[in-house]
This record gives C-alpha cells, structure tokens and sequence, in this order.
C-alpha cells in the first residue's frame, strides 16, 4: 500500500481537498449571490452604459460643433464662388462687348450710388488718370447707362439716364421717329415730344439718335411699354422701360471719344 | 477730440448713405442720415457746434449729388438754426417732441429739393414726387432713435 510522508500530505494533499471542497461548497452560493448582485450589476451596467453615451454625445457634439463650423465656412466658400462666378460672367460679358465694339471704351466699377432718392447716380472708381471728362457717355453691355457729369482725379460722378436732369435724344429703331428721352426717378423714362401722329406703339426699341451730341448714334435706351397724350394735348409721349437694370449696375464701360 | 468724432460720423454715415444696401431700401427710398444727425447735434450740443457740423454734414452730401448748387449745405444749416431757436420756445427733452422734429425737417428738407428738382423743368410724376417727399421722411424719422443714440454717445464723450 502507498504511504504518503507525511509531509507530502500536509503540504500538497490537504490544500487540493481544500480548494475542491472550497468550490463544492461555492457552488452552492453562487445562484443566490449571483441573484442578490444581479439588480446592482444591471444597475451599474446601465449606469456605465449611459456614462459612456455622455461621452459618445459629447464627443459627438463637439465632432457636430466642427462640422457645422466647416459646413459654414464652406458654405461662406460657395457664396464667395458663386459671387465670384457672376463677376466673372460679368467682366467676361463686358470683355466681349469692349472686343467687339468699334469704340474706344474703359471699364469702371460702381463704387458708390446717389446719397439721397432726389436723384439717380453712381460713382465709379475711374477719374481723370484713366482719361475720364466731364460729358463722357457710359453704357453696359445692356445697352446706355448714363453720362459722366464730374470728374476727379481718381472717381467720377455718372449720371443716370432715370434721373430728371437727363436728356437722351433717342429714335424709335422702326419708324426711326425722334424724342426726348428723360427720367422720372421711377422704374420707366419718359419720352417727350412725339408728333400728334407719331408712328410709335408698345414694344418698339428705343435708340439714341445721331443728334445727341454725347452718346454714339445707335445705342440702346429701351423698350417702350406704354403710349399716352401730354397735359396741353399737342403731343404724345411714351414710358420707356430701360435696358440696364440702373438700380443694381456694378460694372460700367465709358465711351472715349 | 468729440470733433474729431462727430467728423468721423459724418464720414461714416456719408459712407453708409453712398453704399445703403438695397435690400434696405423702402420703396426704392432711403433715409437721410446726415440730416438725422444734423438735428441730433442740436439736441445733444451746442449750437455753434451743432450749426458748424451740420454745414459740414450739408457738404459733404452736395458734394456726391449730381447737382452744382450746395442745396443741402445751406438747408442743412437752415434746420440746425431753426431747431435751435425752437428749442427756445418748447420742451425737447421728451422722445416724441424729437421725432416729430425730424419728421417736420426731413420733410421740409424733401419738399425744398422736390420742389427744386420741378421747377427746374424736370419731370417728376406725382407718385414719384409723393413717394420721395413722405416715404423719405417717415423712414428717416423712423431711423432717427439710431443716429440720436449715436450723436448722443459722441457728446457724451469729453
């Protein structure tokens, strides 16, 4: 028969039966200790779980913050493009009419508009240095703009051709019928002085005539929308809708004579 | 130092009239700035002060109109005389007293250059005459606390 030493007993065998009697014995506590941690457990579970959704939120609120902060920035970017885009829509379109067009023109920007609603004008930020005077004529693309009525070293002072001080000598482009073509202030300019019989009607171009001194024969003025009789019932005048959108003109080319 | 400000002003409200932004535009009309602050000079400081600014405000608007006589330098120093004169005859402390004030000068100050604008031969419908003389004037008046809280702050300054 095996005899163990003692020694060997106390020191090895004694512990081993400890342990299996140990987890024996644990086994039987494990259900009810299992089910009396289980609610603290789910408890700090969840609480661990909303912990961590502080944290996911937060992160992402910050991660939001920047991206709405990148969604503006770009967004300004696409504002500045797009104005960039229609500027240069604008000069190419200009640069086109200045090509093809027989006379000798300069291209301003409009720098400023009329101070008071009394009159229509604008100041571009071209002056005498570029060759600007006093009684230059200024189109767009479009068509007539208005006349240079100052000029410094470096602005110049463009008269409207909405504002009342401003005469056009204009023809219908059809019947070749003349007028004077002023402005009213309004969206409309006014034509003056056609003939009782004046072969004019709604939707005939208006051109300015070779009797102005000013602008070039030719140039257009508008569009007429409406006919009507003057107050001393000797002549006929015609609202002319303009070409050029006046109220919102940022580029403008000068006639160089 | 506060004249170095009020000519600051001036120049800035110059610059704010040349390049009002049409969004801001009220029946294609736009307030009268300077003229807001020329009267405001009155309420918040001396005449001399408030006459010499306003000739200046007056100026410095004739000087980007398309027109060759300095109508708005002499109304301009027209309106500061007079409101100095009737704050003489009636209180001017309260709000409403002051904007009817503007409301009166801007529209006499329209009516003077509409009135001017027509006789001069240049044809101006009525609408468009109307248009300017009371929209003009009821949006200056309406824009008038702005400019007085900015006067105000100027003359406060020592």
């Amino acid at each position: 028969m095996l005899k163990l030493p003692r020694k060997t007993v106390i020191n090895f065998v004694l512990p081993a039966l400890a342990v299996l009697l140990v987890f024996n014995f644990l086994s039987c506590f494990k259900n009810p200790v299992q089910k009396t941690f289980k609610p603290h457990l789910s408890l700090i579970g969840l609480v661990k779980r909303e912990l961590l959704g502080i944290v996911f939120y937060h992160r992402n609120m910050v991660l939001a913050d920047k991206l709405q902060t990148d969604v503006n920035l770009l967004r300004w970017r696409l504002f500045d493009f797009r104005e960039l885009s229609q500027e240069n829509a604008r000069l190419t379109n200009l640069l086109n009419f200045k090509q093809k067009s027989s006379l000798r023109l300069v291209a301003a920007k409009v720098i400023g508009r009329s101070i008071d609603s009394w009159s229509s004008s604008v100041i571009i930020d071209k002056g005498r240095y570029n060759g600007i005077k006093t009684g230059m004529a200024v189109v767009s693309p479009q068509g007539l703009v208005g006349s240079i009525v100052e000029s410094s070293e470096n602005t110049a002072k463009v008269l409207l051709i909405n504002d009342p001080n401003q005469g056009v000598s204009g023809i219908v482009q059809r019947t070749r019928q003349e007028g004077l073509v002023s402005g009213t202030l309004g969206t409309s300019l006014i034509m003056r002085y056609l003939l009782d019989d004046a072969a004019i009607m709604a939707g005939d171009i208006i051109v300015t005539s070779e009797l102005s001194q000013i602008y070039p024969k030719g140039l257009l003025v508008g569009r007429v929308v409406k006919i009507g009789r003057e107050f001393s019932g000797l002549n006929r005048y015609a609202l002319v809708k303009p070409v050029v959108d006046l109220a919102n003109i940022e580029e403008v080319l000068i006639i160089i004579p | 130092m506060k004249k170095l400000f009020f000519s600051l002003a001036i120049v800035i409200l110059g610059t704010l009239g040349l390049n009002w932004p049409s969004f801001l535009n009220f029946f294609q009309c736009k307030p009268d700035l300077l003229l807001i602050f020329t009267v405001g000079l009155v309420f918040y400081t001396d005449f001399k002060t408030a006459f010499l600014f306003g000739i200046l405000a007056g100026l410095v608007k004739d000087v980007f109109l398309p027109w060759h006589f300095a109508i708005n330098t002499v109304c301009f120093g027209t309106w500061s005389y007079c409101v100095y004169r009737l704050s003489g005859q009636i209180t001017i402390e309260e709000d409403y007293v002051r904007w009817g004030i503007i409301l009166v000068a801007a529209l006499l100050n329209n009516f003077i250059i509409g009135l001017q604008s027509v006789t001069t031969g240049n044809i101006m419908p009525p609408g468009i005459f109307l248009r300017n003389l009371i929209i003009v004037s009821v949006y200056t008046t309406l824009l008038s606390p702005l400019v007085f809280k900015l006067t105000k702050k100027i003359a406060a300054l020592s």
